[in-house]
């Protein structure tokens, strides 16, 4: 892989944007120079850089309305590579700066076309784009990792440690052996996500991916590990699987089902076999979606404007095929452009209600456990009589609102998908400690009010803005 | 002091154009090299001060002889640095990397060249570290790589090395096998494809090279000598070759050795990291490219594997392998499974945003078995991408906006592809989304949301502009969006200006304008706002341009604003609405239909002219109502048209004009920028600083004379200011208009914090056949460095308009900051002479900021005479009739002191040097040099 440049960029929104790091490669730009003969574009200088980058992402003048450069409604594909208009000391354009944020951190670079001059190649035949998208994944990975929060010191001291890092090549996946009592760690963990509407013309969506975790601590070189999923009789197969690159081999069988064709039912339906050489780290061995029949808590929501009270009304049902044995389980209210909550006077048939501090939000926190008939109630009214007005959400206008649901169920998953402790093969000389283990989460988990007019239009739900 | 160098290199990496204003490329790169030298210096501080030859070794080591040095200068670093240092030398390798290959301008190669090459063998086989500990594996993992960008920089020039390198590779366990595998694929590809240059090449030279046939590596080895300088370009990519051809290599059949070798490579392949891995498999992908013999299924094994992966460029690597073989490696079934594999990956809820939108691109580009275009036009979908596959990527309101916008453009293309235009439920999808994003925008989106519907309203328009439902449905839904929300007024104006340069048949730009135009119209003015009336103005002044577009509307919403009576807006006299108004007035002048407006525009005009609060939009109006009634058409239209180009030009620069929008007028006010320099300040030849009479001295001094000369500095303005003098002269740019400059005012800005601020200095006029005039520039250090200074000008030409214009930099050059000794005017020589003695023994001790430093040249005894004469008269403190030794003393304001003796010795000229400021010496060290060679 070869980069041309590299630059650490943190902001907040935008504002006090600085480059925490920058570095050039100057054999690479010499190679660049002379690959791009006369439409050879120079990296600019630091300052420049920046300001280029931030108006092109959208960050500068956040201001102003509207920025011909920045608001220009002509289209082109800007992510993941984006083109600079250099007006100083020579005007060019330098493509393909590759950028990817997180939270405040931007990290950018410019990967070498390796191409001849002339028209532009699409950025799929140039190997050094996803090469520069993979480097920069990684480094923010780095950047980024657990127990370095936000802006804090974690990320300092990794800053400093970068120019070290960056002398040596990336480190071959096992850094080192291992000694001691070996131990493997599988942990399966699926989340689903909903978008429930209530209404005969809206389909309501839900979808279910999972990862498998692993953390080999084993002895040895280049130690073997393989790791069998499997699922219930008829469970439906794993789909979309991806797999960790240190696995050494896998059954073509594995990668046939995939959710964007209809399953004719004669899909393989595992066994699934992992053979594979971990790293030291923990890593995500695999992962996968499946297609589940129901979703796991079916909802209803409806509300109706009162004179001057907005009237409540909520049923959860949680599925029978679910565990009823939740870590926790959290039903949250907002209302949008609303003034702030007066009066609630709302009951619950199970769990218990929270007004937040704020005055914008209910919190139903549901407990442990559904009832044995498996579903909750919510009924009242509320009157929107607070002296300030809430916050605002274009998506939540008249009565367009949601509820979004919280909640963890140990040991369960939904695809049915598990690890047997005795499926799991490691070939060494000592016996290793298996632990495996399962969960399930929600995230984006909606129910839209049925009796709003003006749904968001939707098809698969991602979270909302 | 490594601190301060520690500060100068950050400084430096972060604007280099910047830091060299304040100093020179020789003076920092010596200070670099210092500071490398001194075995006390902190080696992780050394490696930081390495950073500059890595990142800017051509800016730095500007020319070849430079470079050369440098490079000699890092060797012997090398060679002398102690092993255990190993992230130092890991550091130095690259830096030397860089200064060899980046600091010729041409493609040569410096002598210090194959040395280095030598030792970056030599340590990349240096497998001593094998049974000890991991460290110096990771300079020998430094060697592969600096010895692969010199590869990939001289393709060939390892060519001779591959059967070393692959016997490195095969004997290596340790992690580092991955470096040399990388290495080994990059030389074995670049050896291939110069075979595919030399006629008769065949399977024998190949044989040759990977067996490493004795009598063959000498021969070539001298040819591939440094001293041939015969270099070849970099390559690029073989599979992107210029219209889709692969130089290929003739073997036959046999071809057992690459075979091997490639399999050996492939076998191993799974142990490096994704990044190693992808860039292994496509040099592979490319030698095997190149020899038609290799099968593409020698790939085969790794397929599945690659297919499954969770890592982008690993799969990217599977898809080049694919756009390079085609059916010889993926059968129509594979193509499918692959295809559907893209779809499954540009929507992974696991994915990153960047990744999947990656992907998103790859399936636009999908390189088909049987592409049924020719390929060319870029976004020729491919035929697996059926309407119902793509459903997995329609675009929802939640997506980001540039997942939101990439699905759409494809969506679109698709249902454009599957002839949806009528009744088709994909078309009405979109338009429903549209319209979900333009609620979103109406129920007050933010900044971002709002881009993005109008780039989705964009893309529709384009791909759908020939469907009227939709289009003038879009339209209407606008207006009423812009009514609620007139700030989107620029955006509107936009979208109607990019739909009409991009789709030049389609007449919805003008439908929208038109559009506008009547709902503006039509909108009671008592219920518009100030903001609300400028933006309608901005709109109106756009439809304005359209000469079909008939302009009665506009003329009774002008009306309707202006009587007093109807609103307060007109008669405030704001001026920026004024402006509004005329803005407008100014574009109906010059349109087609103006001879129907006569009367109403006029009537507008006059009351303007008579009634608005703002004089200048009154005295404006009075002009236009003037140029309408008393020109003719087409004098109207060549006198606007002009003004209106002048306009443009100032506009981009000046903010009144923003607000008048193309108002010729004001040209007078405004400044205007010169498009190249005009004026300069060259030196003037000042008088040589004379060499005061002294008065002979009189009798011992009691007093301690340091003492007393030290004590004139306890008034802060003593001897602190360096007065420079500079002639104001033309460019050698003719332009006539400014022969006669007035008012001329000069203002200088600092390029470092080296002096204090200086004053604005005014000229009262320059003229081009008059004798230029002086500028006296009085600069006050506060370090005694050399800097440059950016110089600006504003001045006035003879028709009245103000200029303003850059001036080159100035430089102050060191020798500029000399002063004599500042002693009290009574003293004699002897008194001078005195503080010379004192102030050198204090300084030979070299304590604090104190040196002292030898300089050396051969000079005959009459040149150094001339040489005293010339440069140092002023500063000297012994009788310049002494010519065993001459002693001269610079003092540099503030407070610094440069002492020197110079004498002839039996071989040299010696310059002995003494200062109480350390940092100066390079200085001193440059200008010595620089006047003992001419």
């Amino acid at each position: 892989m070869s980069l041309r440049a590299l630059w650490i960029i943190s902001h907040e929104k935008g504002e006090h944007a600085s480059i925490r790091f920058s570095r050039r490669f100057a054999t690479v730009e010499l190679r660049a120079k002379r690959l791009s003969g006369s439409s050879y574009v120079a990296v600019p200088e630091d300052d420049c850089f920046l300001q280029l980058l931030l108006t092109e992402l959208g960050l500068s003048g956040s201001k102003q309305a509207f920025v011909a450069q920045r608001d220009d409604c002509l289209y082109r594909p800007r992510s993941p590579a984006l083109e600079l208009h250099i007006t100083a000391p020579v005007k060019g354009t330098l493509w393909p700066v590759l950028a990817i944020s997180q939270a405040h951190l931007t990290l950018a670079c410019l990967p070498l076309v390796d191409a001849s001059p002339g028209q532009r190649p699409p950025l799929s035949s140039l190997l050094s784009e996803s090469q520069g998208l993979s480097f920069l994944a990684g480094l923010q990975t780095f950047l980024l990792a657990p127990g370095s929060k936000q802006d804090g010191e974690g990320l300092v001291s990794r800053l400093a440690l970068l120019p070290s890092v960056l002398l040596q090549k990336q480190p071959a996946w096992r850094t080192g052996l291992y000694r001691g009592r070996a131990v493997v760690n599988v942990s399966v963990v699926e989340t689903v996500r909903s978008m429930q509407y209530g209404n005969r013309s809206r389909q309501d969506l839900w979808d279910v991916y999972g990862t498998v975790a692993c953390k080999c601590e084993v002895e040895g070189v280049l130690p073997n590990v393989t790791v069998t999923l499997s699922l219930p009789p008829n469970g439906s197969p794993l789909q979309d699987i991806l797999v960790h690159p240190c696995v050494t081999s896998l059954d073509s069988s594995v990668l046939t089902a995939s959710s964007v064709e209809h399953w004719d039912g004669s899909a393989f339906s595992g066994p699934y076999k992992f053979p594979f050489s971990p790293p030291l780290e923990p890593f995500i061995l695999c992962s996968y979606t499946s297609q589940v029949p129901v979703p796991p808590i079916l909802g209803s929501y409806q509300l109706k404007e009162e004179e001057s009270q907005l009237h409540v009304s909520v049923v959860l049902k949680l599925h029978e095929s679910v565990k009823n044995s939740f870590e926790y389980c959290d039903a949250h209210l907002p209302f949008y452009n609303r003034d702030q909550m007066g009066v609630v006077e709302v009951k619950v048939s199970s769990g218990q209600l929270d007004v937040s501090k704020e005055k914008n939000l209910l919190v139903w926190a549901l407990g442990q456990k559904f009832p044995k008939t498996r579903e909750v109630t919510m009924e009242g009214k509320i009157l929107f009589s607070g002296p300030e007005p809430g916050p605002s959400e274009p998506l939540c206008t008249g009565l367009t609102a949601y509820i979004k649901l919280y909640f963890k169920v140990p040991d369960t998953t939904l695809s049915g998908c598990s690890v047997d402790q005795h499926s799991v093969q490691v070939y060494s000389s000592a016996k290793p400690r298996i632990v495996t283990s399962r969960e399930l989460h929600s995230k984006d988990y909606w129910i839209w009010n049925s009796t709003a007019f003006s749904l968001p239009h939707n098809h698969k739900h991602k979270s909302p803005p | 002091m490594a601190s301060g160098l520690v500060e100068k290199v950050s400084a430096f990496c972060r604007s280099p154009s910047r830091f060299l204003f304040g100093t020179s490329s020789e003076v920092f790169l010596a200070e670099l090299l210092r500071e490398l030298r001194d075995d006390r210096a902190n080696y992780t501080v050394k490696v930081l001060l390495l950073s500059p030859l890595c990142e800017y070794p051509a800016l730095l080591c500007p020319s070849d002889s430079v470079g050369e040095e440098t490079a000699l200068e890092l060797m012997s670093i090398f060679t002398q640095s102690p092993p255990k240092f190993v992230q130092f030398r890991s550091q130095l390798l690259v830096a030397l990397t860089c200064v060899l290959t980046c600091s010729s301008d041409v493609s040569g190669r410096l002598r210090a060249f194959p040395d280095f090459l030598d030792l970056l063998l030599q340590l990349a086989q240096d497998t001593s570290d094998l049974h000890g500990d991991a460290a110096p594996r990771s300079l020998r993992a430094t060697a592969c790589d600096c010895l692969r960008e010199m590869e990939a920089l001289y393709p060939g020039l390892l060519s001779q090395r591959l059967e070393l390198l692959g016997g490195l590779r095969h004997q290596e366990t340790s992690r580092l096998h991955q470096a040399y595998a990388g290495l080994q694929a990059l030389v074995l590809r670049n050896a291939v494809y110069q075979l595919t240059q030399e006629k008769e090449a065949g399977a024998a030279r190949l044989r040759a090279l990977l067996g490493g046939n004795e009598s063959v590596e000498c021969e070539a080895d001298q040819n591939a000598g440094p001293a041939s300088g015969k270099d070849s370009a970099p390559l690029s990519s073989v599979i992107l070759g210029p219209m889709g051809t692969v130089p290929t290599l003739h073997t036959g059949p046999d071809c057992k050795e690459l075979r091997s070798a490639l399999s050996s490579l492939l076998e191993e392949s799974y142990l490096f990291t994704p990044l190693s891995q992808a860039a292994l498999l496509y040099r592979l992908t490319e030698v095997v490219a190149m020899v038609p013999a290799i099968p593409p299924t020698i790939f085969r094994a790794q397929l599945l594997r690659l297919l499954g992966t969770s890592e982008v460029t690993l799969l990217h690597t599977t898809l080049l392998m694919k756009s390079a073989f085609t059916d010889s490696l993926f059968s129509s079934e594979d193509e499918a499974f692959l295809f559907k594999r893209l779809v499954v990956l540009s929507q992974h809820p696991l994915l990153s945003t960047p990744e999947k939108l990656f992907y998103m691109d790859c399936i636009l580009h999908f390189p088909e078995n049987r592409p049924i275009s020719c390929g060319d036009s870029d976004e020729a979908l491919p035929v697996l991408l059926t309407p119902r596959l793509a459903s997995a990527l329609l675009p929802v309101v939640f997506n980001d906006s540039a997942t939101l916008l990439s699905r759409f453009n494809l969506l679109s293309l698709v249902y454009l592809e599957a002839g949806e235009e009528e009744d088709g439920r994909g078309l009405e999808y979109l338009y429903e989304h549209l319209t979900s994003l333009l609620r979103i925008v109406e129920s007050g989106g933010r900044r971002e949301n709002v881009v993005t519907f109008f780039r989705a309203a964009f893309l529709f328009l384009f791909h759908f502009h020939h469907v009227e439902r939709y289009c003038d449905n879009l339209s209407q839904q606008l207006c009423q969006l812009y009514l609620q929300h007139t700030r989107f007024a620029p955006h509107l104006i936009n979208l109607a200006d990019r739909t009409q340069e991009k789709l030049p048949d389609s007449s919805w730009a003008l439908g929208l304008l038109k559009a506008l135009q009547r709902v503006i119209s039509e909108t009671p003015i008592s219920q518009t706002t100030l903001p609300d009336l400028r933006w309608h103005l901005k709109v109106l002044t756009r439809a304005a341009e359209e000469g079909e577009i008939s302009q009665h509307g506009t003329l009774r919403f002008l009306s309707g604003i202006i009587p007093p009576s109807s609103s307060s807006l007109s008669s405030s006299g704001d001026w920026r609405l004024g402006n509004g108004i005329l803005g407008v007035c100014r574009r109906l002048l010059v349109h087609p239909s103006l001879e129907s407006m006569f009367i109403p525009l006029a009537d507008i005009l006059q009351h303007v002219a008579g009634h608005y609060g703002d004089t200048d939009i009154r005295d404006h109006a009075r002009l236009y109502y003037t140029l309408l009634t008393t020109l003719s058409r087409e004098k109207l239209a060549t006198v606007l048209a002009h003004h209106a180009e002048g306009g443009q030009q100032v506009k981009k620069r000046t903010l009144s004009c923003l607000m008048t929008e193309g108002e010729g007028l004001t040209s007078i006010l405004t400044i205007h920028e010169t498009e190249v320099a005009i004026i300069r300040l060259i030196e003037a030849d000042c008088e040589q600083l004379e060499a005061e009479d002294l008065v002979q001295d009189e009798a011992e001094r009691g007093e301690p004379v340091l003492e007393t000369y030290r004590a004139q500095f306890s008034s802060a303005a003593f001897a602190s200011q360096v007065t420079l003098k500079f002639l104001l002269t033309h460019t050698e740019t003719r332009d006539a208009r400014f022969d006669q400059l007035f008012s001329i005012r000069l203002h200088f800005s600092l390029t470092d914090d080296h002096y204090s601020e200086l004053q604005d200095l005014s000229v009262p006029c320059l003229f081009r056949e008059r004798p230029p005039p002086v500028v006296t520039l009085t600069l006050k250090p506060r370090e005694p460095y050399p800097s440059s200074l950016h110089v600006s000008a504003i001045f006035t030409t003879q028709d009245g308009l103000t200029w303003h214009t850059t001036l080159p930099d100035i430089r102050v050059c060191f020798q500029q900051i000399f002063l004599p000794l500042p002693a009290p005017p009574s003293w004699g020589r002897a008194g001078r002479q005195a503080v010379f003695a004192g102030l050198w023994e204090e300084m030979s001790s070299e304590t604090g900021e104190c040196a002292s430093s030898l300089f050396c040249c051969q000079l005959e005894e009459k040149a150094l005479s001339a040489l005293v004469e010339k440069h140092f008269l002023p500063f000297l403190v012994s009788d310049p009739s002494h010519k065993d030794e001459f002693r001269a003393l610079l003092f540099l304001p503030p407070q610094s002191h440069v002492l020197l003796k110079i004498s002839s010795e039996e071989d040299a000229v010696h310059f002995r040097l003494a200062t109480d400021n350390w940092e100066l010496l390079p200085h001193i060290n440059d200008y010595l040099l620089k006047i003992t060679a001419s």
